[in-house]
C-alpha cells in the first residue's frame, strides 16, 4: 500500500514544474467560476433576499415550468437547434475554405489586406448590423426594394413581416459577421503545417486539390474536432444580438426567429425573476453538456488524444 | 539572448501574480465621492441611488451643497449615487442582492417594485413614516399616499408629480395654423380622421400620425384611459366599473373598435408603412419633417416640453378625461433598501426632500448661478451663453417637485395647474392595488411572449383585424385566464380588506 | 506550392467580391456618420446622402474629455488584460497538452466544465465585490474577463499538441533543460501563430467589452470606451422605447443616428490600425527548421 503511494508521489514530483504552471490558471478558474457555482442552486429556489441565497426555500422544478408549458416550447427549441446546426456546419466549411484560399494567395500583402477586411464585420456590433440590414431591407427605401427587386422585375416585399425569408437572412448575416474571425484560427493551424509535406506531395505529382484533401484537411482535424465539440456544447445557446436586434423586434417574424434566449428575455423582462432566468440557463447548459459528453465519448473511441477530455 | 527572454518572462509572470494577489486581498477604497464620512459623533451618511439619463459631471458639487444644508438641519449627509438608465436594472438587482452600502433607492412599479417587495429587498416604511417622515403625508392626496401598499404595508413613497393622466395628440402648431384646422372641433379620436385627411392631402411626404416609439403605438394610448391596467395589463378592470370585474383587455369591444380605427388610418396612408418596425422616436420623426404629430399621455406643459425636442412649436389637444389609475402612485417612488444600516437617518433625509425647497432645487436643477439663474419673472433659465451644463436632472422622479423653480418656457403657475389637474382626475376604483405575479409567473412569461408577438403590429394598424382573433386564442393557450382568475382573487381580497366592496 | 495563373485569378476575384461585401457596410456606416440627421431619417443610409454634416462629430467633440479618458482606460485594460490572459492561458494549456502528465484528462474536463456551467451573474458579482472588493476599480475591468473562456485554453492546448513536434521537447530534455526553460524558449516561440490568434481575440474582447463596466463600475472616471458609448446609446433607447420614456423625454438631449454611427467608427478604427501588426505573426514557428537539421 505504502509502495503505491510512494510511486504516485514520485510521479507527481517528476512533473512538479508542470503542475506549478497550472497554478495561476487553476486558481483563477476556482475564483471566477467554481466559487460562484453555488449560484446554480438559484434555479431551484424561491429566492428571498431577506433570508439570503443560502437560506431561501427549495421549490424543485417550478422555475423551469415556463420553458415547457407553453406551446412555443417546441418552436423555440427547434429554431435554436436548427439554426445552430446549420451555423456549425456552414461556418466551419466556409471558414476552412477561406483559410485555405487565403493561404494560397501569392502576393502576401494582398492576403493580409483581405484578412483585415474580412475581419471588419466581426468588429461591428449587432446593433449597428441591425441598422445596416434595415438599410438593405427597408420596405420604402431599402437597397433591395429600391434597386435590386425592380431590376429583376419583382414587386417590393415587406421583409419585416414575412417570416419565411428570415432563416436565410439570419444565416447569411451570421456567416458574414463571423467568417473573418473564425478563419483566423484555421489559418493559424494551417500555417503550422510543415511545408515539407507539401513539397513531398508535389514531387510525387499530387494536384492542389489532392494535396488539400490528404494533407491540409487531415492535419486540421484536431482543430476542427475541438471547435465542433465546443460548438455542440453551446448548441442550445443562440447569439442573442443576432436574433433579437436584427429582426428589429418584429412580432410577425417570431415563428422563424424566436429562439430560447429571446423567448426567455422577452418573457422575463417584466418579471425580472432571477430563479427563472437561472433555470433557463441551467436547462441550456445541461443539454449541451450531455451532448458534448456523448460526442466526446464517440471521438475518444476513435482517437483518444483528439477528444476534449 | 534566450536567458534574458526567460528572465523577462518570469519577471512579468511574477509581477502579474503579485498584482493579482494584492488586488484580491487588500480592500480598495470604492467610494462614490462621499465627503467627510465619519462614524461616531459625526453626521450619519446615507447613500441614495436613483435613475439618470445623462452624465452628471457636477454631481460632487451639488452633493456638497446639499450636505451643507442637511448636515445642519438633521445631522445627516447624503452620498448621491446616480445610475444610468442603461445600467439601472442590472446594477439595482446586484446592489439589492448583496450587502453593499445602500440606504435609499428609487423604485417603480414599472421597474420591479412588486418583485422587490416579494423578495424581501425593500424595508417596511409605516412606522418610520409615523416617527420621522410626518411631513410627507401632507404633501399629497391621501389616496396616493396609500397607493403603494402591498399586503397592507407601505414600501415606497410616491414622488410629487403629475398623478393624473389624460391622453391626446401633440402636433405641429405651424401646420395647424397653415391649414386652418379648428382643434376645438376635435373631441374624440375619430375626429382626428378629418385632420389627418387635410394634412395628407397637402403634405405628401409627411405622415400625419407617427408612433411615439416602437413599443408605444397609437392604440396603447387610446385604450389607456378606458381601463385600469392593474399593474401589468394582463387582466384589467374598466374605469367605470365599481364592481371591479377583471377582464381580458384584448377581448374588449372598445379595443377592437380602436384597432379598426387605426387600421383604417394605416390603410389610408395616415401612418408610416414601417410603423411597426421603425426605431425612430416620434419626436425625431417630427423633427425631421417626416411626421405631423403623435399620441401620448399629456399633462400641463407637455406641448412646451415636446417643442424643445422637435424644434417646432407644438400644440396639444386632449381627447380623454384625466384619470388616476392604480399605478399612478407607484410609478416613481423612494424606498429604503434592506441593505440599510440606518433606516432612521434615511427616513429623515427623505422627509427633508419633501419639505426643504433649497435641497429640492439643488437636486432637481443644480446650483444657482452655475447651472441656472433666476430671472426677473421668477422663472429660471440657463446662465448666459451656456449650452451644456454639468448638471441635469428632472422634476418628477424624486421628492416634492412642487417646491422647485419653474423653467423658462413653462407657465409660471405650472405647479398650481398640476395640482388642479391631479385633483380633476377620475379615480380608479382600484387605486392602491398592486398585483403580485409570483403565483402565476410561468403563465406571465408565456403570455408576455404572445403579447410581444402581436401587440405592436395590431396597435400600429399594420396587421389586419383577423389577427386579433388569433392573438386572443394564443393568449388563452398561454394561460391568460389563469392570470385573470388569480388577479380577481387578489383584487377581491384587497377590496374586502379596504372596505371597498 | 506554386499555383497557375488561372487559379490565382479566380481566388483573387473571390476575395475581391468578399471584400466588397465586408467593406460596403462599413463604408455605409462611415458615410452615415457624416450625414445630417434629416437626411438619414428621410432617405435611410446611403453612400450618397443629400446632406452632409459634421454634427455627429461635433457632439462627440463636446464630450471629448470623457471620450479621451475612456480611450485611455480601454487601451490600458486591453494591454494588461491581453498580456496577462495570454500568459496564464498558455501556462495552463501547456501541461494539459502533455499526454504524459497524470490527470491531464481530468484537468481538461475541469477547464471545459466552466465553459458550460456558470453560477450566474449574481453570485459572481457577490464574490468579486464582497470578497475581493474590486467594484469601481480597474481590476473589475480586467479580472472577470481574464480567462473568458476555457475555449482559448483548449485551443492553445490543441495547437501545442499538434504543431509542436515531440522531437523538440525530447531533444531539449536530453540537453537537461527544465520544464520552464522548455516552455519559454522552445514551445512559446514555436507557437507564434496561435498566440497571435488568441492574443488578437483576447484583445478584441477587452477592447469591445462594455458589460464588465456596466455591472462593476459606476464611477464615470473609469468608463472604458465601449462602456461609455453603450451607456449613451442605451440611455437614449431606454427613453424612446419605454413607457417610462414617454414621461421622461424632456430631460435628455437625444443624440442622433449619425452619432450612433460615429461612435461605432471611433470604436472600430483603432483595431483596424493595430491588426496589420498582428498579422506579422502568422508565419511558421522560428526554430522548426533547426530541429530537422
Amino acid at each position: 500500500m505504502a509502495q503505491s503511494w510512494r510511486k504516485v508521489w514520485k510521479t507527481f514530483w517528476r512533473f512538479k514544474a508542470l503542475y506549478l504552471m497550472l497554478v495561476p490558471g487553476v486558481a483563477y478558474l476556482i475564483i471566477n467560476n467554481y466559487m460562484p457555482m453555488f449560484g446554480l442552486t438559484i434555479a431551484f429556489k424561491d429566492i428571498n433576499y431577506a433570508k439570503g441565497i443560502w437560506a431561501s426555500d427549495w421549490i424543485g422544478f417550478k422555475n423551469f415550468e415556463f420553458l415547457f408549458m407553453t406551446k412555443d416550447a417546441w418552436r423555440i427549441t427547434r429554431n435554436t437547434i436548427l439554426y445552430n446546426a446549420v451555423f456549425i456546419v456552414l461556418n466551419t466549411v466556409v471558414a476552412i475554405g477561406v483559410a485555405i484560399l487565403l493561404n494560397e494567395v501569392r502576393k502576401k500583402y494582398l492576403a493580409r489586406f483581405y484578412q483585415s477586411v474580412l475581419l471588419l464585420p466581426y468588429l461591428i456590433s449587432m446593433v449597428i448590423v441591425a441598422y445596416l440590414v434595415l438599410s438593405i431591407l427597408n420596405v420604402e427605401n431599402g437597397f433591395m426594394n429600391k434597386v435590386i427587386l425592380p431590376a429583376l422585375g419583382i414587386d417590393p416585399i415587406s421583409w419585416y413581416t414575412e417570416a419565411k425569408y428570415w432563416p436565410y437572412i439570419l444565416t447569411t448575416v451570421n456567416l458574414w459577421k463571423n467568417i473573418g474571425y473564425q478563419c483566423i484560427i484555421y489559418l493559424a493551424a494551417i500555417v503550422g503545417i510543415d511545408p515539407e509535406y507539401y513539397e513531398a506531395a508535389t514531387i510525387d505529382g499530387a494536384s492542389k486539390w489532392e494535396q488539400i484533401k490528404s494533407i491540409t484537411v487531415p492535419l486540421l482535424m484536431p482543430t476542427i474536432i475541438i471547435l465542433t465539440l465546443l460548438a455542440i456544447g453551446r448548441i442550445f445557446y443562440a447569439d442573442f444580438g443576432l436574433f433579437y436586434q436584427v429582426p428589429l423586434n418584429s412580432g410577425s417574424l417570431k415563428p422563424t426567429t424566436d429562439v430560447i434566449d429571446t423567448y426567455v428575455y422577452r418573457g422575463l423582462i417584466t418579471l425580472g425573476d432571477i430563479g427563472m432566468s437561472s433555470a433557463a440557463g441551467f436547462y441550456q447548459s445541461m443539454i449541451g453538456f450531455v451532448l458534448v459528453l456523448t460526442t466526446n465519448f464517440i471521438v475518444r473511441l476513435k482517437d483518444k488524444d483528439q477528444a476534449l477530455f | 539572448m534566450k536567458n534574458r527572454k526567460m528572465t523577462i518572462m518570469s519577471l512579468l509572470l511574477a509581477v502579474i501574480l503579485i498584482l493579482a494577489a494584492c488586488g484580491g486581498g487588500g480592500s480598495q477604497s470604492n467610494s462614490g465621492g462621499a465627503s467627510g464620512s465619519s462614524s461616531g459623533d459625526g453626521p450619519a451618511l446615507v447613500t441614495m441611488a436613483y435613475l439618470v439619463f445623462t452624465d452628471v459631471t457636477d454631481i460632487d458639487l451639488v452633493e456638497e451643497e446639499i450636505n451643507k444644508i442637511s448636515r445642519e438641519k438633521i445631522n445627516v449627509e447624503v452620498d448621491l449615487m446616480p445610475l444610468d438608465a442603461a445600467a439601472w436594472q442590472q446594477q439595482v438587482n446586484l446592489l439589492l442582492a448583496g450587502n453593499e452600502k445602500l440606504d435609499i433607492i428609487m423604485s417603480s412599479s414599472l421597474m420591479g417594485y412588486t418583485t422587490q417587495v416579494s423578495r424581501g429587498q425593500l424595508v417596511e416604511l409605516d412606522e418610520l413614516l409615523e416617527q420621522y417622515g410626518q411631513d410627507i403625508k401632507n404633501t399629497m392626496p391621501e389616496a396616493i399616499y396609500n397607493g403603494t401598499r402591498i399586503n397592507g404595508k407601505i414600501y415606497g413613497i410616491p414622488s410629487i408629480r403629475d398623478f393624473a393622466q389624460d391622453y391626446g395628440m401633440v402636433m405641429r402648431k405651424d401646420l395647424v395654423d397653415k391649414y386652418n384646422i379648428d382643434l376645438s372641433k376635435v373631441k374624440t379620436w375619430a375626429d382626428l380622421t378629418e385632420v389627418f385627411k387635410v394634412i395628407k392631402a397637402n403634405e405628401p411626404n409627411m405622415a400625419p400620425l407617427v408612433a411615439t416609439g416602437q413599443s408605444n403605438q397609437p392604440v396603447a394610448f387610446m385604450i389607456a384611459p378606458v381601463v385600469d391596467a392593474l399593474s401589468d395589463g394582463l387582466g384589467v378592470i374598466k374605469m367605470d366599473d365599481p364592481e371591479m370585474k377583471v377582464v381580458n383587455l384584448y377581448e374588449l369591444d372598445e379595443y377592437r373598435e380602436l384597432l379598426l380605427l387605426v387600421r383604417q388610418w394605416h390603410e389610408a396612408g395616415y401612418t408610416l408603412p414601417d410603423a411597426a418596425t421603425t426605431q425612430e422616436a416620434g419626436a425625431n420623426l417630427v423633427k425631421a419633417g417626416k411626421g405631423f404629430g403623435y399620441f401620448n399621455n399629456l399633462k400641463p406643459g407637455y406641448a412646451a416640453q415636446e417643442s424643445l425636442l422637435t424644434n417646432h412649436e407644438m400644440v396639444q389637444v386632449s381627447l380623454t378625461d384625466a384619470v388616476v389609475q392604480s399605478s399612478s402612485a407607484s410609478s416613481f417612488m423612494l424606498s429604503i433598501a434592506r441593505n440599510t444600516t440606518d433606516p432612521v437617518s434615511a427616513m429623515k433625509f427623505i422627509n427633508l426632500l419633501y419639505t426643504d425647497a433649497d435641497v429640492m432645487n439643488l437636486l432637481a436643477n443644480g446650483i444657482e448661478g452655475k447651472h441656472y439663474v433666476i430671472q426677473e419673472n421668477g422663472l429660471i433659465t440657463r446662465p448666459e451663453g451656456v449650452t451644456e451644463t454639468g448638471y441635469q436632472f428632472n422634476q418628477w422622479e424624486i421628492g416634492n417637485n412642487f417646491l422647485t423653480h419653474v423653467w423658462e418656457g413653462q407657465d409660471p403657475d405650472i405647479w398650481e395647474q398640476m395640482k388642479a389637474f391631479n385633483a380633476s382626475g377620475i379615480v380608479s376604483p382600484a387605486l392602491g392595488f398592486t398585483f403580485d405575479q409570483s403565483p402565476v409567473k410561468s403563465e406571465v412569461a408565456a403570455v408576455t411572449n404572445v403579447i410581444d408577438q402581436y401587440k405592436i403590429g395590431l396597435e400600429s394598424g399594420t396587421l389586419e383585424i383577423e389577427y386579433l382573433d388569433r392573438f386572443i386564442r394564443e393568449l388563452k393557450d398561454a394561460g391568460i385566464d389563469r392570470i385573470i382568475a388569480e388577479k380577481q382573487k387578489q383584487l377581491d381580497d384587497w377590496a374586502a380588506a379596504n372596505g371597498k366592496k | 506550392m506554386k499555383t497557375n495563373q488561372m487559379n490565382q485569378f479566380a481566388i483573387n476575384v473571390f476575395f475581391i467580391l468578399a471584400s466588397i461585401a465586408c467593406i460596403f457596410p462599413f463604408l455605409l456606416m462611415f458615410v452615415a456618420s457624416f450625414t445630417s440627421e434629416q437626411s438619414i431619417i428621410n432617405e435611410g443610409y446611403t453612400l450618397f446622402p443629400s446632406e452632409f454634416s459634421l454634427d455627429a462629430y461635433r457632439y462627440l467633440w463636446d464630450n471629448v474629455s470623457s471620450i479621451g479618458r475612456s480611450y485611455g482606460i480601454t487601451i490600458l485594460i486591453t494591454a494588461i488584460g491581453t498580456t496577462a490572459g495570454l500568459l496564464i492561458s498558455s501556462l495552463l494549456a501547456y501541461p494539459l497538452s502533455r499526454v504524459d502528465l497524470p490527470l491531464h484528462g481530468l484537468l481538461s474536463f475541469f477547464v471545459f466544465f466552466t465553459m458550460l456551467f456558470n453560477g450566474g451573474l449574481v453570485p459572481t458579482y457577490l464574490i468579486y465585490t464582497e470578497v475581493f472588493h474590486i467594484k469601481n476599480t480597474l481590476w473589475a475591468l480586467i479580472v472577470p474577463s481574464l480567462l473568458t473562456n476555457g475555449f482559448y485554453i483548449l485551443l492553445i492546448r490543441t495547437f501545442f499538441r499538434t504543431s509542436i513536434p515531440k522531437e523538440v521537447i525530447e531533444s531539449a530534455y536530453m540537453d537537461g533543460a527544465s520544464e520552464f526553460r522548455i516552455f519559454f524558449s522552445f514551445v512559446m516561440p514555436l507557437s507564434l501563430p496561435i498566440l497571435a490568434t488568441i492574443g488578437l481575440m483576447l484583445g478584441i474582447g477587452y477592447w469591445n467589452d462594455w458589460f464588465n463596466g456596466l455591472v462593476y463600475v459606476s464611477d464615470s472616471k473609469l468608463f472604458s470606451l465601449q462602456n461609455l458609448l453603450n451607456r449613451m446609446l442605451q440611455n437614449i433607447q431606454f427613453l424612446q422605447q419605454n413607457t417610462l420614456g414617454s414621461k421622461a423625454m424632456s430631460s435628455a438631449s437625444i443624440p442622433t443616428n449619425a452619432v450612433r454611427m460615429a461612435m461605432a467608427v471611433i470604436g472600430i478604427v483603432p483595431i483596424l490600425l493595430i491588426y496589420p501588426f498582428f498579422q506579422k505573426f502568422f508565419v511558421k514557428g522560428l526554430t522548426i527548421g533547426a530541429v530537422k537539421g
